[in-house]
């Protein structure tokens, strides 16, 4: 056994595998020590890699955009919740910087073969498949399994590889066909879905990546890093968040959130939803629906659902989840809240491979537009698409991943949608840089607003999840006292402090995505402190890292993303929220604090691009702000292109 | 009396970190591959079952050793590699029906559980409650309650 400290960092974060499909040619590089200390892996590894892969330029679905798949630091050890896997290309959606992650275990399984990063590029001139087997790379036909949905891909390709333990990360048939919000499946269920990493994915004729690893993962320390893992497993076990989580999932606060006025409902017009029990992780288990929790890699909650329904209209119906989000996408959102629907919404979602937040939000704004006489039951084909129809959105959600009729101009994504019926159609798209907003209605949490304004990839959750500021837990009142000197501000409705809530938590979450942790081990549940964080890191790689200097790494990574988009020409106006949101009351909150006013966002924005130290007129970072981070490379490229001040 | 590690499927969610505590108590390292637990899943149903060695009172493995590197500890309590006799010859592979024994992918020596010598870390992580470690009849009795619950009518 290794002596203490000792180890190589490669043993526990793994190579680099590029893949270019065009010359189908691949090779392997250890990842740089500096690398490591600098963005820690995963999404901060990914994110590094981007910047040097690409230029302003950079087409989303040509060849040359690179789609990078980053399993965590820690993924594949006994860290609790440490299974999720980044993926990181320029989005095809929003045309700006995207990083999207998804739990299961392909990532883990990556990195027993020895791969910590896999970064592909071109495009084959027919479809293939990636096998993976312990670092030996295959390029495979795939041109038999293209057109299958997800669940077939993944047992095609276990059959055609001869061994059913593998891990597969598949597009379905809306990844073929370049839906904008096709996402890429791990493990058949688990999506990396925002922002349409599947259509890069398509657009590179790659149906699939299979990886069997049969190596090893050695931290450099070993005895201090399971000491640290335990403490980990230990403290997240003891959070009162904890067993409600697992119980009832994600879904398990829908009826929370909806009584804080939260719940985006009817296309964003309500902000609470009358029947929302049948859309909650308690109703799920009461009625029966849910049958088994499923845990990602290393995961000791299980959030995740499978649900099984076995009578009436779609008996036969099996899938992964349905998560809050999907709950409240394809539910109330729609004004539906027929709780098989939507599980068969959800089925359909992930076969055929889409974000179900996206592909629930355009369904909810043809509705309004429906029936607002923008869009006619003869552009539909005849579809009756009123709310609360359950079984129109079911159509609807088939016509999008296949491109029919009207599916194809949502399959663009709402903002190219309402460019295109016309009209006043934008004021009830709710998007923000191109990315439909997850069901979080802004207008009654004000951190998550600004979160969602400043998101590099556009309005939603996963880059800066502020859940704290509900104040529903003990420990999330201690962690805004902790930021904000006093716990009175867990309050979503207060302004004040909003930037150091949301600077805290987009530091925290970046150093959390690149270990490979999920969200509810560090900034929705809180037990992975950013001092354990340290540790962990200091244990597995040999390098000592204090609390303040992986929080550091964490601005970093956060800030080579926004660089991306400053580049790809984004300036203080792109940090805004949907038309709707800063503009319309809901019934729900008449009170006038109660939508996202422009001069409300823009004191907000003011204060955070202050605590950034980033440019207020244009919202680049600065020179010196660059420089203190280390990215002095990043601020002499962004200077060339005259994008510094 | 004597302990066991029992399985209860249904309660697993498939997190496996009873892969990674068991190949780093026994390796130091994390590598399912290593593990003496191995969870196999059908992931289209998001199923996952723990399969472990359930100690069996004629072991065939041992029976099939040819070298005598299978063996029990000197007080019968728990299993044995003797990995100085191991000659990697696979038959205790072979011999086991439940697909509970393997080998180590490098050094191709016969991989069982060894229960941790009494205190399997595997149960330690199972926050599921899907591995116990407890007297048969513990397990028995279980069962035996849940079968009779599901014939009452009531």
């Amino acid at each position: 056994m290794t002596r203490e400290g000792t180890a190589d960092m490669r043993e526990i974060a793994g190579d680099i595998l590029y893949v270019d499909l065009s010359e189908r040619r691949a090779w392997r590089e250890p990842a740089l020590h500096e690398d490591i200390l600098n963005f820690l892996g995963g999404r901060g590894l990914n994110a590094h890699l981007l910047w040097k892969l690409t230029g302003p330029d950079t087409d989303p679905l040509g060849p040359d955009n690179p789609l990078i798949f980053g399993a965590g630091l820690l993924s594949g050890t006994e860290v609790p919740c440490s299974g999720r896997t980044t993926v990181t290309c320029r989005s095809p959606a929003t045309r700006w910087y995207l990083k999207t992650s998804g739990g299961g275990h392909w990532g883990g399984e990556l990195k027993f073969a020895g791969i910590g990063h896999l970064v592909i590029t071109g495009r084959a001139d027919h479809p293939v498949y990636l096998w993976i087997d312990d670092g030996r790379v295959e390029f495979r036909d795939a041109r038999p399994i293209w057109g299958k949905d997800v669940r077939e891909t993944d047992l095609s390709v276990k059959k055609d590889v001869g061994d059913e333990d593998i891990q597969v990360a598949a597009i379905g048939p809306a990844g073929e066909r370049l839906v904008k919000f096709a996402g890429i499946m791990f493990s058949v269920y688990n999506t990396a879905g925002r922002g349409g990493a599947g259509a890069v994915m398509g657009a590179k004729n790659l149906k699939a990546v299979a990886v069997r690893g049969t190596g090893a993962l050695r931290a450099a320390q070993p005895a201090r890093f399971h000491k640290v893992a335990v403490e980990c497993r230990e403290a997240l076990l003891a959070e009162s968040g904890g067993e409600g989580l697992a119980r009832y999932g994600t879904a398990g606060s829908v009826e929370a959130v909806n009584e804080l006025r939260a719940w985006a409902s009817y296309n964003f017009r309500r902000s609470r939803d009358e029947d929302v029990y049948p859309l909650s992780g308690q109703y799920l288990v009461e009625r029966g629906y849910l049958k088994r929790r499923v845990a990602c890699l290393a995961c000791v909650f299980g959030c995740h659902r499978y649900t099984e329904l076995t009578r009436g209209e779609f008996a036969g119906c099996y899938t992964g989840g349905p998560e809050l989000e999907t709950l409240g996408s394809f539910g109330s959102g729609c004004g539906v809240s027929d709780t098989e629907a939507v599980i068969k919404a959800n089925e359909l979602c992930n076969i055929l491979g889409m974000d179900t937040i996206s592909c629930g939000s355009v369904i909810a704004w043809t509705m309004e537009c429906y029936e607002k006489g923008l869009v006619s039951a003869r552009d539909l084909d005849g579809l009756d698409l009123r709310w609360g129809d359950a079984k129109a959105v079911i159509e609807m959600v088939r016509r999008i991943a296949y491109r029919e009729g009207f599916g194809d101009v949502l399959a663009e994504g709402v903002r190219a949608a309402a460019r295109q019926v016309g009209g006043d159609s934008y004021r009830w798209a709710v998007e923000a840089k191109g990315l439909e907003q997850s069901r979080v209605d802004t207008r009654s949490a004000k951190a998550y607003a600004l979160a969602f304004a400043v998101n590099p990839r556009g309005a939603d959750h996963l880059h800066t999840e502020t859940f704290a500021e509900f104040g529903l837990s003990p420990e999330g009142r201690a962690l805004i006292a902790r930021i904000t000197g006093d716990e009175k501000y867990a309050d979503p409705c207060m302004v004040e402090k909003r930037a150091e809530i949301v600077r805290w938590h987009e530091d925290c979450f970046a150093v959390t995505d690149a270990l490979g942790l999920c969200a509810f081990s560090s900034t929705a549940l809180y037990g992975v402190t950013p001092a354990r964080m340290a540790e962990l890191f200091s244990a597995a790689t040999g390098h000592e890292i204090s609390e303040e200097e992986v929080m550091r790494a964490g601005r970093r990574i956060v800030t080579l993303e926004k660089c991306f988009n400053v580049r790809a020409g984004a300036v203080r106006a792109d940090d805004c929220l949907p038309w709707r949101l800063m503009h319309e009351h809901t019934p729900d909150r008449p009170d006038p604090d109660a939508i996202n006013a422009p001069e409300e966002l823009d004191r907000m924005l003011d204060e955070y691009y202050s605590l950034h130290g980033w440019d207020l007129e244009t919202s680049w970072p600065t020179s010196e702000t660059l420089e203190s981070l280390g990215l002095g490379d990043v601020a002499r490229q962004l200077a060339a292109a005259g994008k510094l001040r | 009396m004597e302990k066991f590690l029992v399985v209860y499927p249904d309660l697993c969610t498939g997190c496996r970190l009873c892969e990674a505590a068991c190949s780093y108590r026994h390796e130091g390292v994390y590598s399912p591959s290593l593990s003496r637990v191995r969870v196999v899943k059908f992931e289209d149903r998001c199923l996952s079952v723990p399969v472990v060695c359930n100690y069996c009172e004629q072991p065939p493995c041992e029976a099939s050793c040819p070298t005598g590197a299978m063996s029990a500890a000197p007080d019968g309590r728990y299993a044995l590699v003797r990995e100085d006799r191991c000659i990697g010859c696979k038959e205790c592979v072979h011999a086991c029906p439940l697909g509970a024994v393997h080998l180590h992918p490098r050094s191709g020596v016969a991989i069982r559980c060894d229960l941790c010598r009494g205190d399997p870390e595997c149960v330690k992580v199972c926050t599921a409650g899907a591995l116990r470690y407890e007297p048969l009849e513990a397990a028995v009795r279980e069962k035996r309650r849940a079968r009779a619950a599901s014939l009452n009518p009531a």
